[in-house]
């Protein structure tokens, strides 16, 4: 059975989040600097969580943030991690995008491909 | 005593502890407007005001950023500047904007023109001005000051301060009570030394922005986009900004302390433009027995140069020992990072449970 999508809308403090297994769409933009960030992404470790039991053989995830707060930070990691075992059982891909002149976001998409064993690319866009 | 300690106690001491104000001094554009309108609604709401008093505040707020917006030309290093207060019963509106010195005399007799009419004859009189409807180039004909006197139902208070022999600040107050029901007898004289000393402190500081009230998630929000707009500077440079201001905020947001009941944490927050680059104040109650662990702390990640930074940073976003919502263990190192300088604060102990610790971080560009 298909796991339904997970699609969160972007507000000014959170991101855009859409998790559509059948349409092999994985992505997370825009800004994120919740106050309860665990919160927050509760619902995406669930799907993943969930996801994990019964994935497609591919599967991509974008992450195309122009802003996070340093406890977003920490629940990024927590969803690398679980895209971690996912690839135990599935083809895993992770593009992390930054804006051209974005160092930061750069540095910090770098900081993340050091840390985990996944194929994990950074694009300027 | 640092220099940075000094500079924020003397605010601090200039504004009323135990009212919520917010100070705008710098080029007003239409997002500024915005955001510091949604800033005074969200303010607002939490207050629960009745809507009358509400729309009357808005009302206010609105004629006077746009007086504001259409005369707002003067020297360098001279900036328009605007704020409201809250304390007690009342809501004080405070707006300054330079003018050129032969206007005064005009402006001061439309002032004294419309605080000698009554409520009725106040009424005919913006009827008339709106039919005669004489525009200057600029727009406006007084119609806003009538407009602001109708809605405050007190008089403006004024008070001009010369700058140089061609340009002079024109300071307008108002207030407004927060329950209109009860009427004031007598008009409330407003105090314009103490706005003097905080605009004159601010402009040699050249603080572009100070908020002291209550923060939480929305305040938090409204402030961001207020500075966002306002930065006209690289965007590498504002998204630096931007990153230091939220950590800043969310720590008063997550652990500030709520010294009376209400929606959030009170603590002030500043911003300077410094030659190359910005200061970012904060400052916030915290529980004396709780200075030490707090100073260790700063201290160590003030200890640690790029590299150890960088390990200490990777080291916390990988461990989840500390994981919670109010906890990641990164704010300071990321300040530290960001900023590429020492991070300096102070505290003053206020009573046996309380001090006021704040906070200083420099971005250069």
């Amino acid at each position: 059975m298909m796991i339904p999508v997970l699609y969160i809308e972007a507000t000014k403090d959170t991101p855009k989040i859409l998790f559509d297994a059948e349409n092999n769409q994985f992505e997370i933009s825009e800004k994120s600097l919740p106050e309860d960030a665990i919160g927050f992404f509760q619902p995406v470790f669930d799907w993943l969580n969930q996801y994990i039991d019964n994935p497609k053989e591919e599967s991509t995830f974008v992450f195309y943030l122009d802003y996070y707060s340093t406890s977003t930070a920490k629940q990024l990691t927590k969803i690398f991690y679980l895209i971690e075992k996912l690839s135990e059982k599935s083809k895993v891909k992770v593009v992390w995008k930054y804006q051209d002149a974005d160092i930061d976001m750069y540095h910090a998409g770098l900081r993340y491909q050091k840390m985990l064993k996944i194929d994990f690319d950074i694009q300027k866009v | 005593m640092s220099l940075q300690e000094e500079t924020t106690y003397k605010i601090i001491d200039i504004l009323d502890k135990e009212s919520m104000s917010y100070f705008y001094r710098g080029h007003l554009t239409q997002s500024i407007t915005d955001g510091i309108l949604a800033l005074t609604e969200t303010n607002l709401t939490k207050a629960n005001e009745p809507v009358k008093v509400k729309k009357r505040v808005y009302t206010i707020l609105v004629e006077g950023l746009q007086n504001i917006t259409r005369h707002q030309e003067g020297p360098q290093g001279h900036k328009s500047f605007f704020g409201v207060e809250q304390s007690g019963e009342y809501y004080y509106i405070t707006m300054s904007n330079i003018i050129p010195n032969q206007n005064i005399d005009h402006l001061s007799g439309q002032l004294d023109k419309i605080n000698n009419l009554e409520k009725e004859e106040l009424k005919t009189f913006y009827k008339q001005a709106l039919l005669e409807n004489e525009l200057s180039d600029k727009g406006g004909a007084g119609l806003g000051l009538i407009e602001m006197a109708r809605k405050s139902g007190n008089k403006l208070q004024y008070d001009f301060k010369k700058i140089n022999e061609q340009h002079s600040y024109f300071y307008l107050r108002t207030y407004i009570k927060h329950n209109l029901s009860t009427v004031d007898s007598n008009t409330r004289h407003l105090d314009f030394s103490n706005i003097f000393k905080l605009h004159e402190q601010l402009e040699s500081e050249d603080v572009l922005i100070i908020f002291n009230g209550i923060f939480n998630q929305e305040s938090l929000i409204n402030l961001l986009s207020i500075i966002e707009s306002q930065m006209a500077t690289q965007p590498s440079l504002r998204k630096k900004v931007f990153n230091i201001m939220v950590e800043l905020l969310q720590n008063i947001v997550k652990h500030g302390l709520a010294i009376n009941d209400s929606d959030g944490n009170p603590g002030l927050f500043y911003i300077s433009a410094i030659n190359d680059g910005y200061k970012l104040n904060t400052g916030n109650f915290i529980k004396t027995e709780d200075i030490d662990a707090l100073k260790d702390k700063i201290d160590q990640v003030n200890k640690l140069d790029n590299k150890e930074l960088n390990e200490f940073y990777d080291k916390r976003l990988f461990n989840f020992q500390i994981d919670n919502s109010k906890e990641s263990g990164l704010g300071l190192i990321e300040l530290r990072l960001k900023s590429n300088a020492k991070l300096e604060y102070a505290f003053k102990k206020e009573s046996e449970e309380h001090s006021f610790f704040t906070i200083e971080v420099t971005i250069n560009r």
